[in-house]
């Protein structure tokens, strides 16, 4: 956790005291609104590098941007908010911001536009104890590429260098 | 009368008979080196150790690139790797990004990675778990049929599992034995070792990267410079092996320290403190017994306008040279440094560290509004010695590795289209060129060929050892 937001919102004549984690994946550089677990109060923040530059300033009738990813009361035991509690905790898909998801490139062709085995999965074609032939059977193996290679033959993508 | 044979006729000599003749078979050099060397026809020649085989029961880059030399060059090496697995090497790439797929059948999610590239081409690879009893008929069968074998495991390994050099020289008294250890016999002898232990230990990294006064650190080569070293030692040891057992028709046994392998490039380091008391440091990009002869940063790079970091900031270093005092006169000159040279005329002045300090720091206020080609093509037309630092794509595009071919793309059988360099790269040989087959194969590709077509077991006892994991 970068930081946390310690609610001290008055609710029912005690303050609320529940802890908010703001995990780094999402609030690492995040700037917006994130609602109190527990009693739904809004506050607004603005976080640099892990700190957080303004708020939390509390901001009455906004809809919140996101929620934290975990909450607890350490002054009442163990009560906690797990991920995933609908409108009190964010769920958690063991996946960063759209920022930050890159979308692997299973890489086909080289840099000259010919095929280079550097995809998966492979389709199985060893024989006899795992022995390989001499040949990739490109076409047979993998007809949706050698299809994409003929297409790039025929608009001259394929160079010499 | 009897001919005289001391009467030397001139039609009877090879070569041109006439001006007329010479004049016609003179070639231009490059034509004539081209002709002779003929890259990319390597196939249709001899290869030197054709009929040499070669056992490589090795992990890593160390132990296996010594065996990939004489792979190059011709011998049929047998890669023995455990089943399924595979060299732990493979499953090593930069990033963990870039492999090459598959690495067996039973796996099609995982592949071979780049870093196990240079390091075992032109090899057969068969699976065996061969400290199992129940495989040990196959490899003695191996041994008694090849010439020698390369191990690396420490030390009593191969011999709890009865296939070290005292057991192998029994049944084969010409088998060659090598033993690539970490730090060899001595009180490190269990000792194993990396690239970085060769580094480190040897003192390499001691005297690379910049001085601390330039805000440096001992550095690690970023490549496994002592892994492609000692490795390529260990093969003249073999050559001289093969060659010993042409006049003796007896094997040896090679025993080989990686650690202490980067002593030998650190040249006079040991012995200068020897004689002098003198402890070697680090200079960086500068040289200790010459000056100009460095690397110095231009201000402004060749690609300012480039998406790749690497060529928009890092393209921006220059080797300059002018170490003689003519040319370094002429350095000065057309940097305008007259007063450097009035100070520094003679080497022994401007070799002396402060010296080079304010030498090279004048060099790259020079080239501070400079790029690097600007740099090189002043000099250059100053009859200097320079020449930009090339990154991966330049050379890549560099056209004197093309026409060398020493560059190349080649059609792997297995994985496609590959860019071919290491191989071609270690030197050009007119009757017997090294030549590159396939970079590697996958795990157990050849267990049909070797255990099959070589050691003459039946398939179905072949699939019995699979199944049971054994190869």
């Amino acid at each position: 956790m970068c930081d946390i937001i310690w609610c001290k919102e008055d609710v029912g004549g005690k303050p609320c005291n529940t802890v908010n984690y703001l995990d780094p994946y999402c609030f690492w550089n995040w700037e917006g609104t994130v609602n109190c677990a527990e009693c739904g109060t809004v506050y607004y923040i603005y976080m640099i590098q892990g700190h957080m530059y303004k708020g939390p300033e509390k901001r009455p009738g906004e809809k919140p941007d996101t929620s934290p990813l975990y909450a607890d009361k350490p002054l009442e035991g163990y009560t906690n908010y797990s991920p995933g509690v609908e409108g009190r905790t964010r769920p958690f898909q063991c996946l960063p911001r759209d920022i930050y998801l890159g979308v692997p490139d299973m890489v086909k062709f080289s840099i000259r536009g010919r095929p280079v085995r550097g995809w998966r999965p492979q389709p199985p074609d060893g024989g006899i104890a795992g022995s390989y032939p001499f040949n990739w059977d490109i076409k047979r193996l993998s007809p949706e590429v050698w299809e994409e290679y003929q297409e790039k033959l025929k608009k001259g993508e394929v160079k010499e260098w | 009368m009897a001919k005289d044979p001391r009467v030397t006729r001139l039609e009877d000599l090879p070569g041109p008979k006439s001006k007329e003749e010479l004049e016609e078979m003179k070639m231009p050099y490059e034509e004539y080196c081209r002709a002779k060397f003929d890259p990319g026809n390597e196939f249709g020649k001899p290869q030197s150790l054709k009929g040499i085989r070669w056992l490589s029961t090795t992990m890593y880059i160390f132990t296996p690139h010594s065996v990939s030399n004489l792979a190059e060059l011709g011998a049929e090496v047998i890669k023995v790797e455990m089943p399924r697995m595979g060299d732990p090497m493979r499953h090593c790439a930069p990033f963990n990004e870039t492999y090459l797929y598959p690495l067996h059948d039973t796996r099609p999610m995982t592949g071979t990675g780049m870093g196990y590239l240079n390091a075992n081409p032109n090899e057969y690879h068969i699976t065996m778990d061969y400290h199992l009893d129940e495989m040990k008929e196959a490899f003695y069968s191996l041994v008694k049929m090849s010439d020698g074998l390369t191990e690396c495991y420490r030390p009593g390994t191969f011999d709890r599992w009865k296939q070290s050099y005292r057991y192998l020289i029994e049944m084969n008294p010409r088998f060659i034995y090598v033993w690539g250890g970490g730090f060899g016999y001595g009180p490190k002898v269990f000792g194993g070792s990396y690239d970085i232990l060769g580094q480190a230990h040897a003192g390499l990294a001691s005297v690379t990267g910049f001085h601390e006064t330039f805000g440096g650190h001992a550095t690690k080569h970023s490549n496994w410079c002592i892994d492609w070293y000692s490795g390529t030692q260990i093969t003249f040891g073999i050559l001289a092996a093969l060659h010993w057992r042409r006049k003796t028709g007896l094997g040896t046994m090679i025993e080989f320290s990686q650690v202490q392998a980067a002593t030998r490039c650190l040249g006079y380091a040991a012995p200068l403190y020897g004689r002098f008391g003198i402890v070697r440091q680090r200079w960086g990009n500068w040289d200790t017994q010459l000056c100009v002869h460095g690397i110095i940063l231009c201000g402004k790079s060749d690609y300012p306008d480039a998406k790749n970091p690497q060529d928009k900031y890092d393209a921006r270093y220059a080797m300059v040279s002018a170490f003689q005092d003519e040319d370094f006169k002429e350095l000065c000159a057309i940097t305008g440094k007259n007063e450097l040279y009035e100070k520094y005329k003679a080497h022994k002045d401007r070799v002396e560290g402060e010296s080079q300090v304010e030498i090279y720091a004048a060099l790259e206020e020079w080239a501070a509004d400079k790029s690097r080609s600007e740099v090189v093509k002043i000099l250059q037309d100053a009859g200097l010695l320079a020449e930009p630092v090339m990154n991966d794509r330049e050379v890549y595009e560099c056209e004197h590795y093309r026409m060398r071919g020493t560059i190349r793309w080649q059609d792997d059988p297995v994985f496609g289209d590959i860019l071919a360099m290491g191989s071609y790269s270690s030197g050009l040989m007119e009757k017997t060129p090294r030549r590159l087959y396939w970079i590697w194969r996958p795990v157990g590709a050849d267990n049909v060929k070797i255990y099959h077509e070589l050691l003459g077991y039946p398939t179905k006892q072949i699939e019995e050892w699979y199944e049971k994991a054994m190869i």
